[in-house]
């Protein structure tokens, strides 16, 4: 265990010195992160912005205002941790440098999950937490509920990293898979608004068979003491039958790789 | 499972993969088709193949391409299972890939490269020493050798992007050995280095070889490098070992016998030479010829009586002609040292 951390700290130091080698990156950076918060409260300005509504779904602009933030508090932690290691996995198996990580006396997975980061949008994470913080000091918020809610996020991005793992480790048998991401992109974008405000069969859809609501949507019913009980349970369940069956899916995809020729 | 004599590094008995290759017409029509209805089958890359290496061997693997040279290192180093037959390497079954195991190999590949590439290669270094858990004292040790055997003064702290390719492969070498590997597989290691990089390689692997006692693999298409490093010699060509013995033997398997070279004092036309050998070749007054392997001694005595003949040296052919022989003759005429 303590030999893992020692070497997610040697790792850390590496990814963050290669970034640093080009600055002119960090102004685009930070430029993209604006850029997603100010869509995410579009969203809800459009929303809220009709005369006369004063809930959607039954979130008031404050509680709406939440999920906007769990939403941008992923996209920054996707965007950190998550992306930079799985849009690499397609190209090392491309490139054939797959087989140098899979000779490596350590946990391949774990390998190919902490090796980069890209420092250069913590400002989404910044944001993500700014805007959690002013809205929920305009919502009563108990100990309970915030611990509720750390305990909801902390599985949350437990999903997030197994549904990019699974997809990414498609690459083992098609190669190319950015189309993966975009996927998931394009499905988490829903993570935006509260899922309640969504049609019945899109709520369901959303819940059950690609877990966007326990990404933003249940973190923020925790914080403010709105949690069903059957989803607070849900949720930590989801986080570890996904985190093994991804586990063995990339077991799996390791199993029958024939590494590129060379 | 029997464990092999503790004098045998590399034991490999009736190793085999075959994969599955999808089939595809040209053309975009054949795209379509084949991206709904893939047509497959079974190649075999290697058919059966059997050796042992001591522990400190040095072996050059040659073969021309697609004969299996990258699948069976492939499967000796764990990356690729096999389809059939069995492998030890150091004591260990390569596909299970456990931790002991990947600590006692390396596998270096010319064309791909682990190297972090913006980073200066000091830093990889330091990835590789937390995960191969180098301590710090073998680690400086390894550190100085490389730095003093491989000429690292002064590229270790330049990013990697900006180093040559000579550069960058000595790095390499240095990242796949820190850990002090017992069995090394070289896949190319000198494919499109310069004569200077590819000789300061070959200097570094022999004396890693002998400082550690390393059992090493060594495929290469430079035969230069096979025959400064290795004393055996096994040849691959689809799938099948067919020559497994010393350099010098590989040499009496060609037909072309040996060559012989002279320096006349006084010209003479190439139909004259031809008459004492085949494949004349006259060059002012340097010519050479090839002789049948018996007759060496009696023909060289005629040359040397009937000519005025400054110097004659006999050699074996170069190791290339041999190859191109045994490769475009066919396997049936190489006749294998012990194998069947």
């Amino acid at each position: 265990m303590t030999r893992y951390l020692r070497l997610i700290r040697i790792f850390t130091g590496a990814t963050i010195s290669a970034q640093l080698e080009y600055r002119a990156n960090f102004l685009g950076a930070v430029l993209a992160s604006l850029g997603e918060v100010g869509v995410a409260l579009l969203g809800i300005a459009v929303l809220f912005g009709q005369p006369g509504t004063v809930s959607v779904g039954g979130y008031s602009f404050h509680q709406a205002l939440l999920v906007v933030g769990f939403f941008m508090l992923t996209e920054g932690f996707i965007s950190v941790f998550v992306q930079p290691n799985m849009s690499k996995i397609a190209e090392a198996v491309r490139t054939g440098s797959m087989d140098f990580t899979l000779l490596k006396p350590i946990d391949a997975q774990f390998n190919v999950s902490t090796r980069n980061l890209n420092v250069l949008r913590v400002t989404d994470i910044l944001i993500g937490l700014g805007l959690i913080f002013y809205a929920a000091s305009f919502l009563t918020v108990t100990l309970g509920g915030v611990l509720a809610a750390a305990v909801m996020y902390l599985s949350a991005l437990v999903i997030v990293y197994c549904i990019w793992l699974a997809l990414s480790t498609t690459a083992f048998w098609f190669v190319k898979t950015q189309n993966m991401s975009e996927l998931f992109n394009g499905v988490f974008g829903a993570g935006r608004f509260p899922v309640t405000a969504f049609p019945v069969p899109v709520r369901a859809f959303l819940t059950f068979v690609v877990p966007i609501a326990f990404i933003t949507t249940v973190p923020a019913q925790a914080l403010t003491g709105g949690l069903s009980t059957l989803l607070a349970l849900a949720s930590p369940l989801v986080a570890a039958v996904l985190f093994v069956g991804s586990r063995l899916f990339w077991k799996k995809a390791v199993g029958s790789y024939t590494s590129a020729s060379s | 499972m029997t464990s092999p004599p503790p004098n045998v590094a590399v034991q490999v008995r009736d190793l085999r993969k075959s994969y599955t290759v999808h089939e595809k017409d040209p053309g975009f029509v054949g795209s379509v088709k084949s991206f709904f209805n893939r047509k497959s089958h079974e190649v075999g890359a290697v058919k059966g193949v059997s050796f042992d290496l001591a522990p400190g061997e040095v072996v050059g693997f040659l073969g021309p391409n697609g004969a299996g040279k990258t699948t069976t290192l492939k499967m000796l180093s764990g990356l690729l299972h096999p389809t059939g037959g069995t492998a030890r390497v150091a004591g260990f079954e390569p596909r299970k890939r456990e931790t002991p195991f990947l600590k006692q190999i390396t596998l270096v590949m010319g064309q791909k490269q682990q190297l972090i590439w913006d980073l200066p290669a000091l830093d990889s270094f330091l990835v590789n020493q937390a995960i191969y858990e180098i301590p710090e004292a073998q680690y400086r040790a390894t550190m100085r050798e490389f730095t003093e055997v491989l000429g690292l003064e002064g590229i270790l702290k330049k990013q990697v992007r900006k180093l040559s390719l000579g550069e960058r492969m000595k790095c390499e070498l240095a990242a796949a050995l820190l850990h002090r590997p017992r069995v090394l597989f070289l896949d190319e290691p000198t494919i499109g280095l310069d004569v200077n990089m590819q000789e300061s390689v070959r200097a570094f692997v022999r004396d890693y070889n002998q400082r550690f006692e390393a059992t090493v693999i060594l495929t290469s298409h430079y035969m230069a490098d096979v025959t400064a490093l290795a004393r055996r010699i096994l040849v691959i060509d689809a799938g099948v070992l067919v020559f497994d013995g010393d350099l010098a033997s590989l040499a009496e398997q060609s037909s072309g016998g040996k060559t012989v070279r002279l320096q006349l004092r006084q010209p003479i036309s190439l139909a004259e030479l031809s008459r004492y050998g085949f494949d004349a070749k006259v060059d002012g007054l340097s010519a050479e010829l090839s002789v049948p392997r018996s007759e060496v001694s009696a023909r060289a005595a005629r040359l040397l009586a009937d000519l005025d003949v400054a110097d004659l040296t006999v050699e074996d052919p170069p190791i290339e002609a041999v190859m191109a022989e045994l490769f475009g003759a066919g396997k049936e005429k190489a006749v294998a040292e012990g194998v069947g």
